[in-house]
């Protein structure tokens, strides 16, 4: 709960705007209390002189109570909850520029729903506590001051009668909405449950239909529903008594005003006029009676919530040491002696690596899956920094070299490609801010994909993933190279992002990267050999150790694992052409 | 649901769809008619009680206080207190059953829809995302819970609670209800307006929600690339033309509800005030007492709820018809591999099976089998190889008729198989399929299948039989040990083995194996060949195999390519020729075992 007290600091942004919320609300309620005043005076009148009362200023006065009211109500929310807006606005957009400072080692450590969640689902929970949780809370203040003061004035003996259910209703509402979250997160959990059982009867349906065992899974899903059902029931016996209790709760409060209130109007103390006035004010009590036990809840769920957002707020974000600085120098790459575990795992990933990669130099990396290559080149736009060793640019470690500069010289292709649900000139633009359309065109000719954007409908304006096309892998892994080449980059990296293109377009791609104006090197991950047949040189990796290096002919002579992987591949060729 | 700004579907639906969409839902309701016609009975009592309550206080207030009547004014608040306790009693008493009635037909439904799409051919799984059968089943029918569990009592309880309001209202006077009602005509058609721009304003909310969340999504799993493109700042601006589309979409919407709430309010109130001036001036020429004032200013207040709800209830409504529609499309599907009208007994014969000139397409485009002819004598193995994309697996389909031929036909004891019943012939088949198919469930639960027929004991047996039994009692709970969704905590191999284990537990007269391609680890290799060769022993057998070693015995190899035929023999007949296909295939093994154990 401390943690909300915090959160505060959003409000004084918006101060002098809450501030004016708070008058209008309170005024409101002031108004409010009028509409059943008026209406006693204007029955004790008519007691009083009959036909000759004088109704109609009664009747302007109770009409410009209710409107003033209205406005105010209005204005009360066009500040409080216009400004709860606001803040979550300011909470997201810090809360996302904080996200992009994080370093990979902290996404890796964390599934993207869980911080999916927390960018969304959690800041809803806390801009819950900013408006209505704020507002109601403030109304249950002011309003039941205003009428139970109200009330007090008019008769004390009835207020205490007309007062006592509503404890009884603040506290059922509390509960209530406490165990109606409780229950509708088990009934989600069920609800998984049933779509897993679907998923998974669905993608295993030629085993079921094999053993013919249609009816047992029928029964299964049945069961699992039943259970669901179950659930559900649970909660809509508590949901099925609340209305009813509210009601029961109100209607005792109007029942004892009219008992007590008719053996007061018996006794002479009070007039029926103040029997419809007390009937009123319970009616206006009950929702912010109920609030109270509503806004609690809202209150516990956004303290929750924001200790989620805060640990995210309190990840440390990269930041440049102060003396970080770009070396001068032609660009060598130096890894001495690197090692990297994973966060949160014992076993070493990579290690004692010692490489040296010099500019225009074209490197090629082979290995089985898991051997370490993709490991080995993250390190070097530091997504993860090495757990020991080190590795230097033109002998300086690249940790002490601005990150922006660094990156900026260095053009990666991921394995798995990733491209933005935007126009395709847009995903290749993403490699440099300031590209205009002919250095777009050109990066996409570059990588071999301008004839199959050319022929699309709109061209470089076609939008990609969900609302728009589906790329082949193929066009996608192209459309990526268009984007690393786009920058220009001085150091290359190929990530096993050729393996979905056919070899003579592999060739000119390949072809037209060395082709570049300043000399560059090219780190390429592949699993085809004639894909890294021509490059300088060729390293294997096993376990996370380089265990050869050479070019093609010296590992081929050297008869080693590369050997048997070349020969493998050879024989698969043969039998592909058959 | 599309994240696409579409404008709202403005669906006028036809009356006579909706009509026959009515009767099909009221089907999954019918068990539960008797309770239906209690609910509405129980209903109708309940939309009395509640306006009873004002009357009351008019009779208090007029008969007994007004009169100074202490023992009446007694009498009539111990009615009071029972017309509320009952209110109390049958209100929660009717929601309670409406929603019981409502998740019973819920789960009927539901149960139906996964039924049917259980029993479809398995090309329409192919078709069809996963993901979206699964809508089916869950989410389409949770849209309609609202109708069913509460939509339609909800909707007649609030007609009969206003229509009682007004009949209570005319009792007591007819001219103040008139004057009482003056406000009635602005409050509906402030209403229609509210809802008509609340739904526009909504709409534009869910695609601003969609736009953000979806952004949210895409750069955190994309943050990689965020970061090394150094496009940090850029990204940061995009995030900011959204957030605040987004809060100005909220910010509307508040508008919204900030004009409509007090609109409301203030009706409310000077329908109220018109009851007091107009009651006020007729008090005493037309009768109009204190009671009937103060009956009639709970009167206005108790009327505009159901008002209210009335409309939301409509839009429920229409929702629900539409995921309505969704559903019976789905149930509308008929399988294309139909059942025999006049099917033939089921076979008994010893197993023999043969294809006669099969050929057969997925799609439009390339035929995947080409004239293929083999016969399997019944004791015998036969082993199918060949590259991925050889045409294998679709032998398989074909046989246990996930797909019917497109020419020729499969034999079984001398009958085409479309002849029996999908029952009876899928019966004579064990199958292992290639992915292992394991579901989350106990190890037992994996292996039975479900099948009370097969005890524990010949689990027990039979996993000693291919010595599997081992690893499974090493684990926590052995037979009972919980699997995770597709059998999670387990080694490829030992996921064979469990998959072997279920083929065997059948018993079946033929064995088909699909063996998995992924390498099983060195541990249970060993035991994985020794099960295998231990499980066809006297079985007829048809082996798509892609570890050749695993079927050198086989009694005949096809070797299959680009869906045809194309050597047949055994092992050593097939290695003596020269450049042949399953000499390359072999050889290809041979060498990535060696840098296996190299």
């Amino acid at each position: 709960m401390r943690g909300l007290l915090r959160l505060n600091r959003f409000f004084r942004k918006y101060k002098g705007t809450v501030a004016l919320g708070v008058v209008y609300l309170t005024a409101s309620n002031g108004f409010l209390v009028w509409i059943p005043i008026l209406i006693r005076q204007t029955l004790d009148e008519l007691q009083i002189k009959g036909a000759d009362a004088e109704l109609a200023w009664y009747s302007l006065w109770l009409t410009l109570a209710a409107l003033a009211y209205g406005v105010l109500l209005f204005l009360t929310r066009q500040t409080l909850i216009v400004t709860s807006r606001r803040i979550e606005y300011d909470l997201r957009d810090e809360l996302y520029r904080h996200l992009q400072r994080l370093p990979m080692s902290w996404f890796a450590q964390r599934k993207s729903g869980d911080v999916y969640v927390r960018l969304t689902e959690d800041v809803n929970r806390v801009r819950d506590y900013f408006g209505p949780a704020f507002m109601y809370a403030l109304n249950t203040v002011t309003r039941s001051g205003i009428v139970i003061t109200m009330m007090f004035v008019v008769n004390a003996e009835l207020t205490w009668w007309a007062l006592a259910p509503l404890p009884i209703l603040s506290v059922l509402a509390y509960w209530m909405s406490r165990y109606v979250h409780e229950r509708s997160t088990e009934i989600q959990e069920q609800y998984a449950v049933l779509a897993g059982r679907a998923q998974e009867t669905f993608s295993g349906i030629r085993l079921i239909k094999a053993y013919v065992r249609e009816a047992y899974e029928t029964a299964r899903f049945q069961a699992d529903g039943e259970n669901y059902r179950k659930r559900k029931l649970r909660l809509d016996f508590v949901e099925s008594l609340f209305h009813p209790t509210l009601n029961l709760l109100i209607g005792s409060s109007i029942v004892l005003v009219v008992w007590q209130g008719g053996e007061l109007v018996m006794r002479g103390v009070l007039t029926v006029g103040n029997i419809a006035e007390f009937i009123i004010y319970v009616t206006y009590l009950t929702w912010p009676v109920a609030a109270l036990g509503y806004t609690l809840n809202l209150l516990q769920r956004a303290a929750a919530s924001n200790d989620r957002i805060r640990e995210v707020m309190e990840a440390p974000a990269h930041q440049d040491p102060p003396d970080a600085r770009m070396p001068a120098g032609p660009g060598i790459l130096e890894f001495r002696n690197v090692g990297f575990r994973y966060p949160g795992s014992d076993a070493w990933a990579i290690r004692h690596i010692h490489l040296v990669i010099h500019p225009g130099e074209q490197v090629a990396l082979i290995g089985r899956t898991g051997s370490g290559k993709t490991t080995l080149v993250q390190l070097i736009p530091r997504l993860f920094d090495p757990t020991e060793g080190e590795i230097l640019l033109d002998g300086r470690d690249i940790r002490t070299i601005p990150i922006a500069e660094l990156r900026a010289r260095i053009g990666f292709v991921p394995q798995e490609t990733f491209l933005f649900s935007d126009s395709i000139g847009e995903n290749i633009a993403f490699g440099r801010s300031d590209a205009d359309q002919a250095a777009i065109e050109a990066a996409a000719e570059h990588a071999q994909i301008k004839e199959n954007i050319l022929d699309f409908e709109k061209k470089f304006e076609t939008i990609l993933g969900e609302r728009g096309i589906t790329l082949s892998g193929g066009q996608k892994q192209r459309t990526a190279i268009a984007r690393a080449i786009i920058r220009d980059p001085a150091i290359l990296i190929l990530d096993d992002s050729l393996s979905a293109v056919d070899t003579k377009t592999e060739d000119a791609i390949v072809r037209q990267l060395l082709r570049a104006e300043q000399p560059r090197s090219i780190i390429t991950i592949s699993h085809r050999i004639s894909s890294i047949k021509k490059a300088d040189r060729i390293l294997v990796l096993q376990d996370g150790r380089l265990i050869e290096e050479g070019s093609h002919d010296e590992l081929i002579r050297t008869n080693g694992a590369y050997a048997t992987i070349y020969r493998k591949q050879l024989l698969e060729d043969e039998l592909a052409v058959l | 649901m599309s994240s696409t700004g579409s404008k709202p579907e403005e669906r006028k639906p036809k009356k006579g769809v909706d009509r026959t969409l009515i009767r099909r839902l009221s089907v999954f309701l019918r068990p539960y008619f008797g309770w239906i016609v209690i609910a509405l009975l129980l209903t109708v009592v309940v939309a009395w009680l509640g306006p009873l309550r004002p009357y009351l206080t008019q009779i208090a207030v007029d008969d007994h206080i007004a009169k100074g009547d202490v023992p009446g004014l007694a009498r009539i608040i111990g009615l009071f207190a029972l017309v509320l306790f009952g209110e109390f009693l049958l209100l929660a008493v009717t929601t309670y059953l409406t929603r019981w009635i409502g998740q019973g037909a819920l789960l009927r439904m539901r149960t139906a829809v996964f039924a049917h799409i259980q029993s479809l051919h398995v090309q329409y799984f192919d078709r069809n995302p996963i993901g979206r059968l699964i809508t089916r089943t869950t989410s389409d029918i949770e849209a309609l819970s609202d109708l069913l569990s509460n939509g339609v009592v909800n909707i007649i309880g609030d007609s009969l609670r206003i229509l009682f309001i007004v009949g209570f209202m005319f009792l007591l006077d007819w001219e103040l209800t008139l004057v009482a009602l003056a406000t009635l005509p602005l409050l509906i058609w402030s209403t229609l307006v509210f809802k008509r721009l609340v739904r526009v304003a909504f709409l534009n909310v869910r695609d601003q929600v969609a736009r953000l969340n979806s952004f949210m999504q895409e750069h955190i799993n994309g943050m990689s690339v965020v970061q090394l493109f150094g496009r940090e700042r850029r990204e940061a601006e995009r995030f900011d033309t959204i957030n605040t589309d987004h809060t100005a979409a909220h910010i509307r919407t508040v508008f919204i509800f900030a004009v409509f709430w007090p609109v409301v309010e203030v009706l409310s109130s000077i329908a109220m005030t018109l009851v007091i001036w107009y009651g006020g001036a007729n008090s005493l020429e037309s009768g109009v007492s204190f009671g009937v004032l103060l009956a009639f200013i709970q009167y206005v207040r108790q009327f505009f709820q159901p008002i209210r709800d009335l409309s939301d209830q409509f839009n429920t409504l229409q929702s629900a018809l539409a995921s309505s529609e969704r559903i019976f499309a789905v149930l509308d599907v008929e399988s294309v591999v139909k059942e025999d009208p006049d099917p033939l007994p089921a076979p008994t014969g010893s197993g023999r099976i043969e294809f006669r000139q099969v050929s057969f397409r997925y799609t439009e485009q390339e035929p995947v089998l080409r004239e293929i002819s083999f016969d399997l004598e019944p004791g015998r193995m036969v082993a199918v190889v060949g590259a991925t994309g050889a045409g294998k697996t679709t032998l398989i389909n074909l046989l246990l008729r996930f797909y019917d031929v497109n020419e020729g036909s499969i034999l079984l004891d001398g009958h085409d198989i479309r002849r029996y019943r999908l029952h009876d012939l899928r019966s004579r088949f064990g199958l292992v399929l290639q992915d292992n198919a394991l579901f989350s469930g106990s190890i037992l639960d994996n292996i039975t299948l479900g099948d009370p027929a097969i005890d524990r004991d010949t689990v027990v047996r039979t996993a000693r039989l291919i010595e599997a039994d081992r690893f499974i009692e090493r684990l926590p709970g052995g037979y009972d040990f919980q699997l995770k969704e597709r059998g999670g905590s387990l080694s490829t191999g030992q996921k064979q083995l469990i998959c072997f284990i279920r083929a065997m537990v059948y018993d079946p007269p033929i064995l088909i194996l699909d063996e998995a391609t992924s390498s099983v680890d060195t541990e249970t290799e060993h035991l994985v060949v020794k099960a295998f060769d231990n499980m066809m022993k006297g079985r007829t057998s048809l082996v798509i195999a892609h570890r050749l070693s695993t079927i050198q015995h086989a009694d005949r190899i096809l070797v299959m390519h680009k869906g045809e035929v194309r050597e047949q023999g055994t092992h050593t007949e097939l290695l003596a020729v020269q450049d042949g296909i399953y000499r390359r295939l072999y050889e290809l093994q041979y060498r990535d075992q060696a840098s296996v154990y190299s």
